[in-house]
């Protein structure tokens, strides 16, 4: 135990002097700090990112219309929208009749939205385009959507099709990748054993193993969902490259054509930056980054077993199948 | 052959990793019939007649401590009606999680990730994970499938406490089943650079009259690039459990 | 005991043949190795009309000879398209079934008991043998199940075991290493590997068609002792209680001298022992793809279904 907090010091003091190189992603205009503080280095020497992290926030990913012009907020105009924000969503709210208060599911405490905007009160995690925006989708993208959309409208309770993958208990949007904030249990963990960092999400249980030597991606008609992950240092910031997607968890639009760039930079003991970027020509008119904190919690993560009690969509479909019945 | 028990490979000393343990990193898979049945068992028909030969059971010779499993009656009753009703019982044809020491012997390959503080086991069959924590984390706060594991060395020897786990899921394809009472310990002992020898103790008053061991070799995956790849068989039983709940049932 | 000494005294000194010591294989006992066939006309049990008789006299066998290798030759008297001739299947150029009585001119293969035939039965051996047989007659084309072991290329009498000679293919290849010795039979591709090291069987609730194998060296004989059977392939009415004794020595450059006891009693009232000179064969083992070209299995059950179709009309 000693020796090993000698060496975490030792290595410290080596990597004091300056900022690191390639600290300030590209494209930004303003960081949360310059990056002063120099992240300590596991056994192995990679920049020490291990830990549970969490990432809810209120800030949207796409700026809403009511601050088309503004990239940040002052503080005054963030404490309302914070304000504003929290009593819309408020599920413990029983107004609105019976309906609207089942259809508002999980009570407040079941849920991890985060009560803040995030430290530099930017009105939306994306940073690029300027216009804090998903940029437009391409002809094919939006007919994609649109037909899927059409389908799902006459088809969602025909069968576990028409549901979302996360009703299903196949994959959870938000642990993506890439990573944003979801309604619940927003932990991720991140182990780094020699050669490898592993991310773990608690939703649903769902670990990435990303090698770090160099190796390609498999064969390109190897498809998975959350794709193919390669990793590698530049300085201390972690770049996960992904490729091989298989469409299937569309983000926003993407598809099997996904090239994701995930960069995990850590910038104080209790922030990792974390910032992707999606490249996906077929889909999206232009590249398009956002940027959101993940924060350090001393929780542990939690077994999410999603499909073992998955009654919902088991009484979606009865429930459905009922209700034809009945017609 | 398998490798013989700890006190023969006692000599053997793994590479260590920079904070001075053997070094368990790596993909390793058991390459044995285990998860058909801990006991030992000849070949026999599947029970999918269109499967044919792919669907058939191959044998093996056991993987128990002294052949047979010591369930108490009762229990022993049970696990004649859980190999009877299998194809319906038996947790992993609805691709539920395997539990411990399950996940350990399916016919898939898993990840070890290994820490001073944290081991984390990623398992490709479903995307199963374990994070072992090495720095004492108190009792399970809840039953989970996957159990809540709390590991320490022993010289060579990784030991793991499992406790916490749910009465759900089975030991193997041929019934053998547990209550929540279960309790695993498991030893992951390096004998060699490419093989790790793993026994698991069981203990569960509930179910057997004794506690009994289970005793297996890994085998390191060598190929270049070896990776897990992604087995999220959810997708694969929705038709087996929702396919009557259909619209427009199929046949 | 001393009798089959006394038989196996004989039999070695009958074999017209070099008395040289056998050939050492690299672990240092005898080479046993090489393809070997087991094709004769001597009989399994001694034929009835030749009942008393333990060996033929050098001109008997002559005789004998002529008479089996004729008799045996489908092609005689043969009309074609007639039901003989499809009921006969194989003509003669495909059958292996030797030309030759054993060395010994020993009336049947099995020397003990003198009589040269199987023991008798237990009762209960003979109830399950005749229910078997009543139902098969029956039942005999309702499925697979009703077909012979052959038929269904499950399990051959060639490759048993024990090794008994059969209508063709009546090759097995030899090869041995320090830790085991394999045997491999052309009929159905079965190859049993042996192990020398002294390990113990199966545990008993482990049952194999072919049971289970474990060989060790007396002196320049491998004797290969099985148990663990599952009485699924039944020898003359043996039962899952088998235990099979088989011996190997090389007695000439040509010949292995092969022996094995049946050892059941829930089936046979006392044991009984078949010795079969073996003789050098040239090869190479083919593959005999029994299963993926069972057009006959199909046949037979589909014939029998259009069959009666046809009286149902």
């Amino acid at each position: 135990m000693l020796s090993r907090w000698a060496t975490l010091f030792g290595a410290v003091l080596l990597l004091a002097p300056g900022p690191l190189p390639g600290a300030t992603p590209p494209g930004a205009a303003r960081v949360s700090a310059p990056q002063k503080w120099t992240p300590p280095r596991t056994p192995d020497g990679q920049p020490d990112l291990e830990g549970v992290w969490t990432n809810p926030t209120l800030t949207p990913l796409e700026r809403p219309a009511e601050f088309a012009s503004k990239e940040f907020l002052t503080e005054q105009e963030a404490a309302d929208y914070v304000k504003r924000v929290l009593q819309r969503v408020n599920s413990d709210r029983r107004d609105g009749g019976t309906q609207v208060d089942v259809d508002r599911s999980y009570n407040e405490f079941w849920r991890d939205r985060g009560n803040d905007l995030v430290a530099d009160r930017r009105t939306s995690l994306i940073v690029d385009p300027p216009d804090g925006r998903v940029p437009p989708l391409t002809p094919e993208a939006r007919k994609r959507l649109e037909e899927r959309r059409a389908w799902i409208e006459e088809h969602a309770t025909d069968g576990p099709e028409g549901r979302s993958l996360g009703e299903r208990c196949i994959s959870w949007a938000p642990a993506g990748p890439p990573m944003l904030p979801g309604p619940y249990n927003n932990q991720l963990q991140i182990v780094q054993g020699p050669g490898y960092v592993a991310i773990l999400n608690e939703m649903i249980h769902d670990v990435r193993v990303i090698p770090l030597d160099g190796r390609p991606h498999v064969a390109q008609q190897i498809r998975q969902m959350r794709g193919d992950p390669r990793g590698h240092w530049e300085g201390s910031t972690l770049v996960v490259d992904t490729t091989n997607f298989s469409g299937e968890a569309s983000f926003r639009g993407s598809d099997a054509n996904l090239h994701l760039t995930e960069r995990f930079t850590r910038v104080s003991p209790e922030v990792i930056q974390y910032e992707f970027t999606v490249d996906d020509p077929t889909a999206f008119t232009k590249p398009w980054t956002a940027r959101i904190p993940l924060n350090k919690t001393s929780e542990r993560i939690y077994e999410y077993a999603c499909h073992e009690g998955n009654y919902a969509l088991m009484d979606i479909l009865a429930g459905a199948r009922a209700a034809e019945k009945k017609k | 052959m398998l490798a013989p028990a700890n006190a023969q490979n006692q000599t053997y000393k793994a590479p260590r990793t920079t904070d001075g343990r053997p070094n368990l990193n790596g993909i390793w898979q058991a390459m044995n019939t285990a998860n058909w049945d801990l006991e030992g068992h000849a070949a026999q028909a599947g029970q999918v007649v269109s499967l044919g030969a792919t669907g058939a059971e191959p044998p093996g010779l056991g993987v128990v401590d002294g052949g047979e499993i010591p369930y108490l009656p009762a229990a022993a009753q049970k696990k004649k009606e859980n190999y009877a009703n299998r194809l319906k019982l038996d947790p992993e044809v609805k691709c539920y999680l395997p539990g411990v020491p399950r996940a350990t012997y399916m016919p898939f390959p898993f990840q070890i990730v290994q820490t001073a503080k944290v081991i984390l086991i990623s398992y490709e069959y479903d995307g199963a994970v374990r994070t072992i924590y090495m720095d004492n984390p108190g009792p399970a706060p809840v039953d989970s499938w996957m159990g809540w594991s709390a590991g320490h060395w022993e010289g060579e020897t990784l030991v793991v406490d499992v406790t916490g786990l749910n009465d759900m899921s089975w030991f193997d394809r041929a019934g053998d089943f547990h209550s929540d009472m279960l309790h695993v310990v498991e030893r992951y002992t390096p004998v060699s650079p490419t093989v790790m020898n793993y026994e698991a103790t069981i203990e569960d008053p509930q179910t057997f009259s004794r506690p009994w061991k289970i005793n297996m070799p890994l085998y390191k995956h060598m190929e270049k690039n070896a990776q897990l790849l992604e087995f999220k068989c959810v997708e694969f039983v929705e038709e087996l459990m929702y396919g009557h709940l259909r619209k427009q049932p199929s046949k | 005991m001393a009798r089959i000494l006394a038989i196996f005294a004989f039999v070695l000194a009958a074999i017209a043949a070099d008395q040289q010591t056998p050939p050492r294989a690299p672990d240092g006992h005898p080479d046993l190795q090489g393809i070997w066939s087991n094709a004769t006309i001597t009989p399994l049990e001694r034929p009835s009309d030749l009942a008393g008789k333990q060996t033929l006299t050098p001109e008997e066998a002559t005789v004998y000879e002529k008479q089996v290798v004729d008799r045996n030759n489908v092609d005689n008297n043969r009309k074609e398209k007639t039901e003989r001739d499809v009921a006969l299947a194989y003509n003669e150029v495909w059958y292996d079934r030797g030309t030759k009585v054993v060395t010994s001119r020993r009336t049947s293969l099995i020397v003990d008991p003198a009589d040269g035939m199987i023991p008798a039965l237990t009762p209960e051996a003979q109830k399950r043998v005749q229910e078997t047989q009543t139902w098969i007659a029956e039942h005999a084309t309702d499925g697979p199940e009703e077909r012979s072991l052959a038929e269904r290329c499950l399990v051959w009498r060639t490759a048993g075991p024990p090794m008994l000679p059969g209508p063709y293919n009546n090759n097995f290849q030899i090869l041995q290493t320090r830790d085991q010795v394999v045997i491999f039979s052309e009929m159905i591709h079965d190859a049993r590997v042996i192990p020398l090291g002294g390990s113990p069987h199966l545990a008993s609730n482990m049952r194999q068609w072919i049971g289970d194998s474990r060989g060790h060296w007396e002196r320049d004989t491998l004797v290969v002792d099985t148990t663990n059977f599952s009485g699924k392939y039944s020898l003359r009415g043996s039962d899952q209680n088998l235990r099979l004794t088989e011996r190997f020595t090389r007695v000439s450059p040509d010949t292995l001298l092969y022996e094995f006891a049946v050892d059941d009693p829930t089936a046979f009232t006392r044991p009984w022992t078949v010795q079969i000179p073996v003789t050098k064969s040239q090869g190479p083992i083919y593959e005999y793809a029994c299963h993926e070209g069972n057009y006959a299995m199909v046949d037979i059950l589909a014939g029998a279904r259009a069959a009666e179709k046809k009286t149902a009309k």
